[in-house]
């Protein structure tokens, strides 16, 4: 019976270590985690970091509908990947920007339930698309029917999140515009549901790139306001 | 009888009476758990068909809400982890046990079969309400909150009588070494389930730590939990029909060990220069990389072990499969390595390669070991031996080729993925180059599952059939070489 002892003690504590150091610890530690407030002489801006919270009510669509599968929410640091010169996903939208986006800390995802860092990158990286996102009334066109956007996409058509309902007299203010091909039958258009606004407000709030607090890089990527 | 000559006719005939009733005794919760898991992973399989069409052609059977890439990959995956992976580890884990320790299960029975149950119905409302999207978007734990607690008192309920069968042995002859690893399986699994599980639906919300927590979750389940089931039921076949004893208790020592202490820091690797503090992704990939230590100490002892006995390796379904799972172990091994290392993982980061290493470990190294105890221990319980020959060949060779494809298309597109996502002339370009590009590899993907529902379905069909009771009715064991020669393997007949 020692035998068997000496083993589970034996498993216990080699499997209880890396529990302790990598879990434990660590979530105690983030639990403990507050916005930090900018220093109006070094970093340049005032107010908290991170700034304002995701919308939480459109994150969960994004989570019930598994967009994580496809699309990540992380910059990586530029020895990693070219993610951060990508065009479009910082805050700079020039074609040529001066300085990469910043890769991602662990305060951008703070009051985040489960950060949705992704699994796999088969769409673009989400982490700061409110700044390139195109008006809402694309962004509605892109999730009611993307290849009508561009003919060569695999995302889903999410007309679930869309009401396809009778005219009744003029064209309503929210209707989804789309191109002939594409367009509901004549009779008809297509509005977009609470969840699908709650979901463009969510990915309008993606901007994953404020500066860090005291870190040097974040003063000279201090924003112009958009 | 080629192994006990020495022993007399009435002893032999009293060990294989013991053995029949210790094997009568485990037969229900068994039989139930493979069925079952049988049933899942045909499901498993077709969902990863149409996961694939998805991920090609998303208009395929139309705007369907309900399955989406979305919603229908996590499906797929909860399926075959749960549904099959787990189910099916317990029946063996169970069988196995119950043999290696020489008792018979004593009562509690029909809660097993309950616990089963209750299992089966959790993961079927937990796989529909993600169809329905009630999804939680944390990879491998995307069934809705309640069915956590289900599934740890049903495993729980099958951990403690095997856990209770291993104190009461009283004879620890010779090592062990496949009982080790099913004690720390039975150990290991309700310790990452529960501290994953409450960590990220229990506390109020650890943001980029929990994607952390959930990929050292998947990380874990694969290496302590599918791993060890693997690799014990690979311990305890390969000699056992090969009539060779383990080639080394030296090397089948370290090698568990080293998995033990290595196994639990990996994981994080996943999200290397992400938010999370850079130690934690560097320790999970130097875990990543050095777990090649174990991985190669088991390939080598399996490789002694069955050196000079590769006839068997072509007769027996059993070493077969257990055999072609034994070499996808270290070929998990590699893929583990070639994704944690900065050096490559940078550019295999996020793509295709993650899916080749959650399928090259739980359908091609664990999967395929457990098919071989399948192809085992079931003629023993059921009392008649497989009805055809074919079906386990074309069961055999469209899971090797199936598996095969998918595992290698996964990586080559994951590595095009890479070079496409880090090529600068994308830079201001949309992702129509990467989508184009990794199409054809997605396609082969689709092709390779519908193989292996194929194949599944003739594996579901004879093991209904062997359940039923229909299977042949001889002493011989069903050989898928010298057909049904009687001197060929001795041991399969009678052990």
């Amino acid at each position: 019976m020692t035998n068997f002892r000496t083993f589970i003690l034996g498993l216990a504590a080699s499997f209880g270590l890396p529990w302790l150091c990598l879990i434990v610890l660590p979530a105690m530690q983030y639990e403990q985690l507050t916005p930090v407030a900018y220093d109006k002489d070094k970093d340049g801006v005032e107010g908290f970091f991170p700034p304002a919270p995701v919308n939480g009510q459109g994150q969960l669509v994004y989570i019930r509908e598994g967009c994580n599968q496809c699309h990540t929410q992380m910059i990586r640091p530029v020895q990693l990947g070219l993610d951060g010169w990508y065009k479009g996903w910082g805050q700079d939208q020039e074609a040529r920007p001066t300085t990469p986006a910043r890769p991602n800390v662990l305060g951008d995802y703070l009051g985040e339930k489960y950060a949705l860092l992704g699994i796999q990158r088969v769409g673009p990286d989400l982490a700061n698309f409110g700044w390139r996102a195109p008006s809402k009334a694309a962004l509605y066109q892109h999730l009611y029917s993307p290849r009508s956007v561009h003919d060569w996409s695999t995302m889903p058509a999410y007309t679930g999140l869309f009401k396809l309902q009778k005219i009744q007299g003029p064209i309503s203010e929210g209707a989804v515009k789309l191109p002939r091909k594409f367009a509901a039958p004549a009779g008809y258009e297509v509005v977009p549901t609470q969840e699908a606004k709650q979901l463009v407000e969510y990915l309008l709030s993606l901007k994953k790139d404020y500066p860090v607090p005291g870190q040097a890089a974040a003063v000279a990527a201090a924003p112009a306001k958009k | 009888m080629q192994t006990t000559p020495a022993i007399p006719d009435t002893e032999l005939q009293a060990d294989n009476l013991r053995r029949a009733a210790i094997d009568k005794s485990v037969k229900g919760p068994v039989l139930f758990l493979f069925t079952n898991g049988a049933f899942w992973l045909m499901l498993s399989t077709l969902l990863g068909v149409l996961a694939a069409i998805k991920l090609v052609e998303p208009e395929f059977l139309g705007d369907c809400q309900y399955l989406t890439y979305g919603r229908l990959q996590p499906a797929h995956i909860n399926a075959l982890v749960y549904g099959w992976g787990v189910q099916a580890a317990l029946g063996v884990m169970l069988w196995i046990m119950a043999r290696r320790s020489g008792q018979e299960l004593k009562g509690g029975k029909s809660l097993l079969i309950t616990a089963g149950v209750f299992w089966n119905i959790t993961i079927t409302f937990g796989i529909i309400a993600v169809l329905m999207g009630k999804s939680t978007s944390i990879e491998w734990l995307e069934m809705p909150k309640f069915v956590w607690p289900v599934l740890l008192v049903c495993f729980l309920c099958y951990a403690w009588p095997i856990v209770r069968m291993f104190s009461r042995a009283f004879r620890p002859e010779g090592f062990m070494v496949s009982t080790w690893y099913i004690l720390g399986a039975c150990f290991w699994f309700p310790w990452i389930f529960i501290t994953a599980n409450v960590a990220l639906h229990c506390l109020p919300g650890l943001g980029a730590i929990g994607a952390g927590i959930d990929a050292w979750y998947i990380h874990g389940v694969i290496l302590l939990f599918f791993v060890p089931v693997g690799v014990g039921s690979a311990y305890y076949f390969i000699p056992k029909i090969t009539g060779q004893p383990i080639a080394s208790a030296q090397l089948a020592s370290a090698g568990f060990w080293s998995l033990a202490i290595l196994g639990g820091w990996t994981g994080m690797q996943k999200y290397m220069g992400g938010p999370l503090p850079a130690w934690m992704s560097s320790v999970g990939a130097c875990a990543g990389v050095l777990l090649l230590i174990p991985v190669c100490l088991v390939g080598l002892n399996h490789h002694l072990t069955t050196l000079g006995k590769h006839s068997a390796v072509a007769a027996s379904p059993t070493l077969r499969f257990i055999f072609f799972g034994a070499l996808f172990y270290p070929v998990s091994g590699l893929v583990l390595a070639l994704n944690s290392a900065f050096w490559t993982g940078a550019n295999l980061q996020f793509t295709q390669s993650w899916y080749a290493f959650q399928t090259v470990s739980v359908y091609g190294f664990f999967s395929m070991c457990i098919f071989g105890a399948i192809y085992y221990i079931v003629p023993r319980l059921s009392g008649c031996e497989w009805l055809s020959v074919r079906l386990i060949r074309n069961h055999f060779w469209f899971s090797v080729y199936g598996i095969g494809t998918i595992v290698i298309m996964s990586l080559v597109a994951g590595w095009q993925q890479g070079v496409d996502l880090n090529d600068p002339d994308h830079w201001d370009q949309t992702f129509m180059n990467h989508v184009i590009n990794s199409r054809p590899y997605v396609v082969s993907r689709a092709v390779a599952w519908a193989l292996i529902s194929f194949s599944n379905l003739m594996f579901l069909l004879h093991l209904l059939l062997m359940v039923a009771g229909l299977g042949r009715r001889s002493s011989a064991p069903t050989l898928l070489e010298h057909d049904h020669d009687d001197h060929a393997l001795p041991h399969e007949a009678h052990a």
